[in-house]
């Protein structure tokens, strides 16, 4: 059975500025994803690695330098393809309120994909009521305009307008940024629940592990632009094989004052695409990096089941950080 | 001693239709080299107080009762020029987006030298690329004739830490420093500023509404429900021994605590009470599962061993 969504060595450059200059910068190099059907993957790294950028060429936001897209085993191409696919696949954005316009109904608002795509609507008030139903919002909410709205309302507001014409895959961009923690919690689980129902595919974009253990079954990882590791959530939570995974995952704040971390698990920034490092990407930053990853760079190498990474000891890393892991949690 | 402390603080808005009472009745204090916390959800009144204490407060704010003392000193009853050279000496603030506190069209080195001689500083440029080195950045000198959207989010917070602190002051207030920045440089301003709690021998006060950065970096936190503190209570005890009903729900649904794979995530049923026609008694009573007839009647304040609870139905 096909993916939902393919992506196959997808690349993305921007021209780099200059009249007629040819050069172009490197944004997304050789992304190869899939996200099947009712599955839920997460795309996560720092600022600057790409993800929005991936989000942006799947919708025909941005152009493609290279690779190709897929939905449902259909090669997506040209403005016809991208119209297909943002009728199959939504959008969940960052800034639920700001991607609503202020000057409509929300009942108006979630009922408004109907009328972009041109398809027929016999029951507008109808519709508006079953999909915020679906969502957990009650009928008199169509009524309100988006100002007057909680932060998790516009967030559910947005999900309703997602799933209005039924999407197999729903793309979503930081769906919890800026909620609070018992909000997020609600969110989360709508979306769990919509999963079971519709069957619907998720492709979350991220930087909150702790969002990404809840609702992902696979993880990529980007760094400047490049998948650095791919694998099942957990196995990746458990045994991180790359070094930048596993300094993600161990900067990530504990709610726990007992469990404090006192040493700095990744130093400096990420570096600009302006200036790629030799060698692997990560060795600037890399807290194991030895000589020949400042010269030679590593592949993304498959380590085990349906798992992949790019670095040069990731099997030992692998293994070392899976006992660690194991120590930590007996 | 404490150098700040809020004394039974009231602040509410007029609105349209009656007074929000956005910070209802407060106390709270911290000391040299402590950090305290101040955690809540949207709407609690964390961000009024912290706009209190260093005198932002909107138009339409009015402070209805109580008192903010520095050094023991009431500044709501000095006259407001001195007030507000006294908070602008001693207080100092991070935001949360840095790029709003800088104006775009001028170097970093500038604004720095500019804010520095505003104060009465008149400190020199080695002064200033000292503090920039302090804060962990790398190539201070090239920086000073940076701007500011020259810098990355982690860079600039860095900028906005050591700016506050050229004014030796004795308090810094950090409202949501990490909210805007990438896990990799939160994880890099926190560290920063438990570096800071030994070396910079003033009082440091985070509000946040994150649990992670909480238990990473306080001392002391403040729970806040409805513009009240619901809870205080040492940073160890907060997180394993809850007391009030709120603090153990938000605990509780917090993804970050919650092992993957268990299901539906707790959640909070309810919202906050409407602030301009708060209930009588406990404002948590109706999302509380402890609630019963009698947390309709006014709400004790209990107190124990470094810790208060304002509940009914729990001890400190």
């Amino acid at each position: 059975m096909s993916a939902v969504l393919e992506l196959s060595r997808m690349s993305v450059a921007l021209p780099l500025g200059g009249f007629l200059s040819r050069a172009r910068l490197p944004i997304l190099m050789d992304v190869s994803l899939s996200v099947g059907r009712g599955e839920s993957v997460a795309l996560v790294g720092e600022s600057g690695s790409g993800k929005t950028t991936l989000a942006r060429a799947v919708m025909g936001l941005q152009a493609v330098s290279g690779g190709s897209i897929a939905l449902d085993g259909q090669a997506v191409e040209g403005a016809a393809g991208h119209a297909r696919l943002r009728r199959d696949a939504a959008m969940m954005f960052q800034d639920a309120t700001a991607s609503l316009s202020p000057r409509l109904t929300v009942g108006y608002l979630v009922t408004e994909p109907f009328r972009i795509h041109g398809v027929a609507l016999p029951d507008p008030e109808g519709m508006a009521r079953e999909l915020l139903a679906k969502v957990g919002l009650p009928p008199a909410m169509a009524r309100r305009y988006p100002h007057e709205l909680s932060g998790g309302q516009a967030r559910r507001v947005g999900v309703a307008r997602a799933l209005a014409l039924k999407p197999r895959l729903v793309i979503a961009d930081e769906p919890t940024a800026g909620l609070d923690v018992s909000v997020q919690a609600e969110v989360l689980n709508l979306m769990a629940d919509l999963r079971a129902e519709m069957g619907l595919a998720y492709l979350i974009i991220t930087h909150n592990l702790a969002l990404v253990r809840h609702v992902a079954d696979r993880v990529v990882v980007l760094y400047l632009g490049r998948v650095v590791e791919e694998g099942p959530t957990a196995q990746v939570f458990a045994a991180p094989a790359h070094p930048y995974t596993a300094s993600l995952i161990a900067a990530e704040p504990r709610p726990d004052p007992r469990q404090r971390r006192m040493d700095l698990a990744i130093r400096g920034e990420v570096p600009s695409v302006l200036r790629r490092p030799s060698g692997c990407e990560f060795h600037t930053r890399c807290p194991m990096a030895r000589e020949m990853c400042r010269t030679t760079a590593p592949t993304l190498a498959p380590i085990g089941a349906g798992r992949q990474a790019r670095c040069h000891f990731a099997d030992q890393n692998k293994d070392q950080q899976g006992e660690q892991h194991a120590v930590e949690h007996r | 001693m404490s150098v700040l402390s809020v004394e039974g603080l009231s602040v509410s808005y007029r609105v349209p239709g009656g007074r929000l009472q956005a910070v209802r009745d407060v106390s709270l204090s911290v000391g040299r080299g402590e950090v305290l916390g101040i955690m809540g959800e949207s709407g609690c009144g964390k961000s009024t107080l912290a706009a209190a204490m260093i005198g932002l407060l909107p138009q339409g704010a009015e402070v209805a009762a109580g008192a903010i003392r520095l050094n023991g000193t009431d500044m709501l009853r000095l006259p407001g020029e001195e007030q507000r050279r006294l908070r602008g000496q001693r207080i100092a603030m991070v935001f949360q987006d840095p790029m709003t506190a800088f104006n775009p069209v001028l170097t970093i080195g500038r604004q720095l030298a500019d804010f520095v001689g505003a104060h009465g500083g008149g400190k020199g440029a080695a002064e200033i690329a000292g503090m920039l080195e302090r804060v962990g950045i790398p190539d201070p000198g090239r920086c000073l004739g940076r701007y500011p959207h020259e810098l990355s989010g982690g860079m600039r917070q860095r900028v906005a830490i050591a700016a506050a602190l050229l004014m030796q002051p004795d308090v810094l207030i950090a409202d949501e420093p990490t909210t805007a920045l990438d896990v990799t440089m939160e994880a890099q301003i926190i560290h920063l500023l438990r570096d800071l709690r030994t070396s910079f021998d003033g009082a440091i006060v985070v509000v946040t509404h994150h649990l992670g950065v909480i238990a990473e970096l306080c001392d002391r936190v403040a729970v806040m429900y409805a513009g009240e503190v619901v809870e205080e209570a040492g940073v160890d005890a907060l997180f394993h021994d809850p007391r009030h009903p709120y603090t153990r729900a938000l605990l509780s649904c917090d993804p970050a605590v919650v092992m993957p794979g268990s299901g539906h995530l707790p959640t909070i049923g309810g919202r906050i009470p409407d602030l301009t026609a708060l209930p009588a008694g406990c404002a948590f009573a109706a999302r509380c599962g402890m609630a019963e007839a009698g947390c309709g009647a006014p709400v004790p304040r209990h107190r124990g061993a470094g810790r208060s609870v304002l509940c009914h139905r729990s001890a400190a």
